[in-house]
């Protein structure tokens, strides 16, 4: 009995490999993309200009006291009403790049938060521009406080990716809920799903665990 | 004092400023002018608004009534470009605010890069020569933490000499410093008052005030009480508050 669910799920091997590809390629993708806009609303959320940055905390407030999964549905249902028609594909990145960007822009934050003022003075009274100020002096230093969060928000996104086989996309996830229909072992097909997803998050766990130690390390250094 | 013709304008020129800190009056209507190559010690019981009215200069603090010309330019003015008026006032802080992440060399030289657009090659000579300059030529690749204070604040003043700027202001910079490490820092700041920079200095450095002062000036409660030579003020202040206030500092 057992022997023939292990061959039969031998046989779901490449869609395993095609659902472990879309969760690694939607983690990825977006995980870029929500990077890049999480350092942007970060930067702005603290730049002093206050409109912006209530509006972009309000937006992160609002994302953060939602389910991912509503989120998801309320992308991929609602915006075609407004005639956005969207494939499942597009809507997950779009929902995770959100996602991702909104928890990025809160550790980049208060990562800017936590550099002395006297770095940003004398930065200013040295005639840095904004721009320069931001990249010599500040970003630099707030990365020592946010790598180690923006790494494990890696692994959270990664994990929230599975919610996106709601929509239909066959993640590893539904990969999970396609194959269990064939062999009726949940236990064994969901153990080897979660598996999957833990071979792509441990590399970042460690990845996360090594900077913590090396930043902790470096700040008792660098004094101020 | 009487208020300068509106036509002669000194190298910083305070005409009636005042500043508010909600409802604290920390500048009351100061008229102060320093000419080129002056150094003006400023002096003070703390809180009277002396680190407040040399961070005005360089626009770290904005001031609310009255007129402050620096570098013939009006700050507050939309043709004044600040960060362009910045370059040229170099300003040393209390707590050094050196870069952690930037050796003592990269400190020297990141303004003059990315501000005067100076090459690489030639501005690493230059921050060489000044880190050599205030007695550190064996630093240049040390990074801040590895410095003693009166080693960083040198660090500190060589990165403003770096942009070569025509005012250099001083906010109380050796009082965070062990008292060992001060004449080294008051030395550095010798050499560049003799060599001609305008310089505002608050300290309660008397020694140095004695040395290389044109004026000392006197503040309390966010005004300035007395103005005069080093001499005069030592040996002859004119008012209770001046008197208390040296009576404070000089039985240390």
């Amino acid at each position: 009995m057992i022997w023939q669910q292990l061959q039969s799920l031998a046989g779901s091997y490449p869609l395993a490999v095609r659902g472990l590809g879309m969760t690694v390629m939607l983690s990825l993708i977006s995980l870029v993309l929500g990077t890049a806009l999480g350092f942007g609303l970060g930067i702005l959320r603290t730049g002093g200009n206050r409109l912006i940055s209530s509006v972009i905390g309000a937006w992160v407030d609002l994302i953060r006291g939602t389910p991912f999964l509503v989120q998801i549905f309320l992308i991929f249902f609602i915006l075609p009403e407004f005639g956005i028609e969207l494939d499942a594909f597009t809507a997950g990145i779009i929902a995770l790049t959100n996602l991702a960007a909104c928890f990025i822009c809160e550790i980049v934050a208060a990562g800017i938060r936590s550099v002395p003022t006297g770095q940003v003075e004398a930065a200013l009274a040295s005639g840095l521009s904004r721009w320069q100020r931001m990249r010599q002096v500040v970003l630099p230093q707030a990365m020592r406080i946010v790598l180690p969060p923006l790494v494990g928000q890696y692994v959270l996104l990664i994990k929230d990716s599975s919610v996106v086989s709601a929509i239909g996309l066959t993640d590893l996830t539904r990969v999970g809920w396609l194959v269990v229909q064939r062999v009726p072992n949940g236990l064994l097909v969901f153990f080897l799903v979660g598996v999957g997803y833990f071979i792509v998050c441990y590399p970042l766990i460690m990845l996360a665990r090594r900077l913590e130690r090396r930043m902790g390390a470096a700040h008792g250094e660098v004094q101020l | 004092m009487s208020t300068p013709s509106p036509t002669k304008t000194g190298m910083i020129d305070f005409r009636g400023v005042s500043k508010w800190f909600g409802t604290l009056n920390v500048l009351k209507d100061i008229t102060l002018s320093v000419e080129p190559r002056e150094v003006v010690v400023v002096c003070g019981p703390s809180g009277s608004g002396k680190s407040t009215l040399i961070r005005c200069i360089n626009g770290l603090e904005a001031i609310k009534d009255g007129d402050l010309i620096v570098d013939g330019q009006r700050l507050g003015d939309p043709a004044t470009n600040m960060t362009q008026l910045r370059t040229e006032i170099g300003f040393v802080f209390q707590s050094f605010n050196l870069y952690p992440h930037k050796t003592a060399l990269e400190n020297v030289t990141l303004a003059p890069i990315h501000v005067r657009k100076i090459a690489r090659a030639e501005a690493e000579q230059a921050g060489r020569e000044l880190l050599a300059k205030v007695g550190l030529a064996d630093k240049v690749d040390a990074y801040p933490s590895q410095l003693s204070g009166g080693q960083q604040q040198r660090v500190a003043i060589a990165r403003c000499l770096g942009m070569r700027p025509k005012i250099m202001l001083f906010d109380e910079p050796t009082s965070a410093l062990d008292p060992e490490m001060i004449s080294e820092v008051l030395d550095v700041m010798v050499a560049v008052a003799e060599e001609g920079m305008t310089m505002m200095v608050v300290t309660h450095e008397m020694g140095f005030a004695r040395k290389v002062a044109q004026r000392v000036v006197f503040m309390d409660a966010g005004a300035i009480v007395e103005s005069g030579t080093p001499e005069e003020f030592f040996s002859a202040p004119k008012t209770d508050r001046s008197r208390a206030f040296l009576s404070k500092i000089l039985r240390h």
